[in-house]
């Protein structure tokens, strides 16, 4: 699967040579993998692909407006394209898309590699990039059905638990934005928690202002988030950021039946006002 | 003969502490650890088998968020805010930690000294652990520092099979030993853990020649510009202060910031001397290793290795060293 | 309990605005009085330093002071509207609080430029902190040999401190050129670049200090033209701008390498400034 990943990033590379690679290499670590920009065709050897490649490279193209850029994407990265072309951040025609079918990720962390996937892989549903200039792989079958028990555990809580439950998680938050700056659907040129004039909310921490950074960008994200779960790797304090992103998800599926990033055209619920809707109070 | 205090007694101890002061200490909930503050019935919950916390204990001197002071809208009067009086005990800092609110002393407490700063750290007593174990990101030894280094402690404990050695450093470390509760045994020192080296000859010199090189800008290609590295690391003290109003009263704030964020240095107008990422990127490396440095001696870092182990795209520092060394030929 | 506010260097002395004066359409000139009179008394500050001005509950910014404190016209801020701080600073007038923590920095060293000529070059509102250097030769006159003033802006209505240009042009061996990038119906003087009018004048480098300030561009080119008329990078001098948060050397935020502008700055010659690693 390398060499055929390696071979196309190299043909395209040589016939744009002002464009750019963005693969996986292995890390310092010498085990898992991180991000690699190839410039030089003969540097293609670098590339990787294993159960390491966690992080969502599809991030970077935001950096490369104007410029061609060939990536290599997973499923789950690849809604992340489709979901920045339907909001006119991407340009598909400069884009090169190597998508891998996936076989699933390891849980792994820096120096150490579980021997267990990681939770959104044991529930992930389409195992082929949703849009591609190239497949690598045999496309698989998408697995039948949604798996939101994480969701409903949460659920299950009395308002007063769930209330706790989340005031212990948003505690831990400092602030880092690790958060925002890995997340694909977070690309605004002004954060709602940097906007100065007016100040709505600052880069103050305390309890009440983590609680309405973490749930602001949740709901910034409802009915746009691709699930890649790159959020919640990142978190250097462990705060699970993809139950509030599943609960949101779920119910935009439940309310619109939509799920984001499966093609560019349409657009996420949130962004579509059709004349013919009305609002209908909900019992 | 050296001083022990076995684990019953060390609990016992514990509690004692939790009751007299503040204690704060590592806690482990959730798959992370975290030092925070537990109160005497909580006291088993401390976790000593960490390797070190996900982030810094420098937040008890240099706080995450910090109000300065506040003005009272309706009459316009300073309002300063009180200056706690409680003492506080940090217990089971590593010698790395430890180290990196040394490094952030020289800059707080040179004049005009913060006195917020100096308050805490005049109330807070340091009881640390020696690294048994250490991480396989941990450098202290390349940096000045080990992993049995009592600088910057008030007690130093190590542990072995017998129970914890506990060593006095300062006068205040002597007076807050529990005696009655040590013991003198004939106990050997746990064998000094083997940890790698980075060689750091010459980065100095190196880094000054190679001011414009465009490998910065090759590393920033993949960096995130989040706030991870600087805020997980005990010694990065990069701040913002920010005024934000109430109903009542505006708050003047000081919190923590990186170098790293975009618009970090743009200033009103627009002008931004480091627009590009290859040069927020740089101003990292080159703060920790050449312009603290130069101004201080010591090297900006205590090897604790957060930021190799919590970087989300493996941007690693042994490595930027190591890189920073072939860029000399 | 103890009270913070001892010798807390982050909380800003009150004081009251005590006039404002139009300068330019987004240019206001704030004279300023600090409330306690020990305050007052010991804010003792030299041509080139800057302080912090706070507008509660917006924020605070490093302004250079325009004023000289020997003439006791009170302590005076020209600050221009460019972003939040400033646009609040400018809705104040007369009797509204505001907070000054300062004097920071380093200042211009007037007693080694003794005996020498005085070449100052500004340009919009890099006139502010020259200013006080200009009133310091002024009233030193006999100290200072020639005193050659350049002051340029993007068009006359944006010419700072005009008021004062017949004070600076009268006594003897000074000389005032004023310049604009572009006139109007009623300007009758240069119009021209000040690069272009500093090389036109032709100083000579002999026993002469030039003092400039304005915006970058101005800067690199003026620089390069008093090059090429013999002038050293010592025997030029500048005050430089940054990004500053605590102004006292703790917030690693205004480093030019590892120069801290609130500490080793903002007055540095162009000797030091070509020892910078980095760029500004």
């Amino acid at each position: 699967m390398i060499e055929i990943i390696r071979n196309k990033a190299k043909e395209w590379l040589e016939k744009n040579e002002d464009g750019c690679v963005i693969g996986y290499e292995r890390a310092s670590d010498g085990m898992t993998a991180r991000p690699v920009f190839i410039y030089e065709p003969h540097m293609m050897g670098k590339l990787i692909f294993d159960e390491t490649c966690v992080h969502n490279l599809s991030k970077y193209l935001l950096n490369r407006r104007g410029t061609r850029t060939a990536v290599v994407v997973k499923p789950c990265d690849s809604r992340g394209i489709n979901l920045l072309i339907n909001e006119h951040q991407l340009d598909r025609d400069s884009i090169y898309i190597i998508g891998v079918v996936c076989p699933g990720m390891k849980e792994s962390h820096f120096g150490r590699i579980e021997d267990h996937p990681l939770s959104k892989c044991r529930r992930c549903l389409h195992h082929t990039p949703a849009v591609y200039d190239v497949l690598v792989g045999e496309p698989q079958p998408e697995t039948a059905s949604h798996d939101y028990s994480d969701v409903a555990r949460i659920e299950g809580m009395s308002l007063q638990e769930r209330n706790a439950f989340w005031k212990e998680q948003f505690g831990r938050c400092i602030r880092c934005y690790g958060c925002r700056q890995i997340c694909i659907g977070c690309y605004c040129q002004e954060c709602f928690v940097d906007e100065l004039d007016p100040l709505w909310v600052g880069i103050r921490s305390c309890p009440e202002d983590n609680w309405i950074w973490n749930i602001g960008r949740a709901f910034h994200l409802s009915a746009r988030c691709i699930s890649c779960g790159e959020c919640e790797r990142v978190c250097p304090v462990g705060i699970p950021l993809m139950l509030a992103n599943r609960k949101l998800e779920k119910e935009s599926a439940d309310l619109f039946d939509f799920e984001p990033g499966m093609d560019a055209a349409t657009a996420p619920p949130f962004a579509t006002f059709i004349k013919e809707e009305t609002l209908e109070k909900v019992e | 003969m050296t001083s022990v205090i076995v684990d019953n007694n060390l609990h016992i101890w514990l509690k004692e502490l939790a009751e007299k002061y503040i204690l704060i200490a590592p806690v482990t909930s959730d798959g992370v650890t975290l030092f925070k503050h537990v109160k005497a019935p909580e006291v088993g919950s401390i976790d000593l088998q960490f390797l070190n916390t996900a982030v810094s204990p420098k937040g008890y001197f240099f706080p995450l968020s910090e109000t300065i002071f506040s003005i009272g809208v309706e009459r316009g009067d300073v309002i300063a805010p009180m200056n706690a009086d409680a003492e506080v005990v940090i217990f089971g800092i590593r010698p790395c930690d430890a180290a990196g609110i040394a490094l952030i002393d020289r800059v707080f407490l040179a004049e005009p000294v913060d006195i917020s700063y100096k308050g805490k750290r005049d109330r807070t007593i340091l009881i640390g652990l020696a690294c048994n174990t250490p991480s396989p990101e941990c450098f202290c030894t390349s940096v000045g520092g080990g992993p049995a280094n009592p600088m910057y402690l008030d007690i130093m404990l190590t542990h072995t099979p017998s129970g914890y050695i506990v060593q006095a450093i300062t006068g205040k470390g002597k007076e807050l030993t529990p005696v009655t509760m040590v013991e003198e045994k004939d106990v050997p020192s746990p064998p000094t853990p083997r940890i790698a080296a980075i060689p750091m000859e010459g980065v100095r010199e190196i880094m000054r020649r190679n001011f414009d090189s465009p490998y910065w800008d090759r590393v920033a290609d993949r960096c995130i510009h989040c706030n991870i590295c600087s805020y997980v690391c005990p010694c990065c003290y990069c701040f913002d202060i920010r005024d934000y109003a109430g109903k009542d009263k505006i708050d003047r704030v000081r919190s923590w910031e990186s170098c790293q964020s975009a618009g970090f240095t743009r200033i009103a107008g627009g002008h931004d001397p480091r627009p590009t990422k290859g040069a927020r990127l740089r101003q990292r490396w080159y703060h920790k290793l050449l312009y603290y440095p130069t101004l201080f001696g010591d090297i900006k870092c205590t090897g604790c290795g957060r930021c190799v182990r919590s970087c989300p795209v493996n941007i690693d520092i042994r490595e930027i060293i190591m890189d920073v060394q072939k860029l000399n030929v | 309990m103890c009270s913070l506010s001892a010798a807390n260097p982050f909380i800003p002395y009150p004081a009251t605005v005590t006039g404002v004066l139009d300068l330019t359409p987004d240019i206001k000139l704030f004279t300023v009085e600090l409330t306690d009179p020990e305050q007052r008394e010991n804010f003792d500050y030299r041509p080139g330093q800057f302080a912090f001005v706070s507008a509660y509950g917006v924020g605070e910014g490093p302004y250079g002071i325009a004023s000289l404190a020997e003439r006791k016209t009170g302590l005076e801020f020209a600050v221009r509207r460019v972003g939040t701080v400033t646009r609040a600073l400018h809705e104040l007038e007369p009797g509204a609080t505001l907070g000054i923590r300062g004097p920071y920095g380093n200042w211009f060293p007037m007693e080694d430029y003794r005996g020498k000529n005085i070449l100052i070059i500004g340009g919009g509102i890099g006139m502010a902190p020259l200013r006080p250097v200009i009133h310091y030769v002024l009233d030193h006159r006999s100290d200072y040999s020639g005193l050659t003033i350049v002051n340029g802006a993007r068009s006359p209505r944006e010419l700072v401190f005009s008021d004062e240009y017949d004070l600076w042009a009268e006594p003897a061996q000074c000389k005032l050129e004023l310049c604009v990038d572009r006139g109007d119906d009623e300007w009758q003087g240069r119009v021209a670049l000040v690069p272009q009018v500093v090389s036109e004048l032709r100083p000579s480098p002999d026993n002469t200090v030039a003092i400039i300030c304005g915006p970058p561009i101005m800067i690199r080119f003026v620089l390069a033209g008093l090059k090429e008329l013999g002038f050293s990078p010592a025997q030029i001098v500048t005050t430089l701008e940054q990004k500053m948060k605590c102004g006292i050397g703790k917030c690693a935020r205004c480093n030019v390498g590892d120069k801290y502008v609130c500490k080793d700055g903002p007055v540095f010659t162009f000797e030091q400034i070509l020892n910078f690693i980095e760029q500004f």
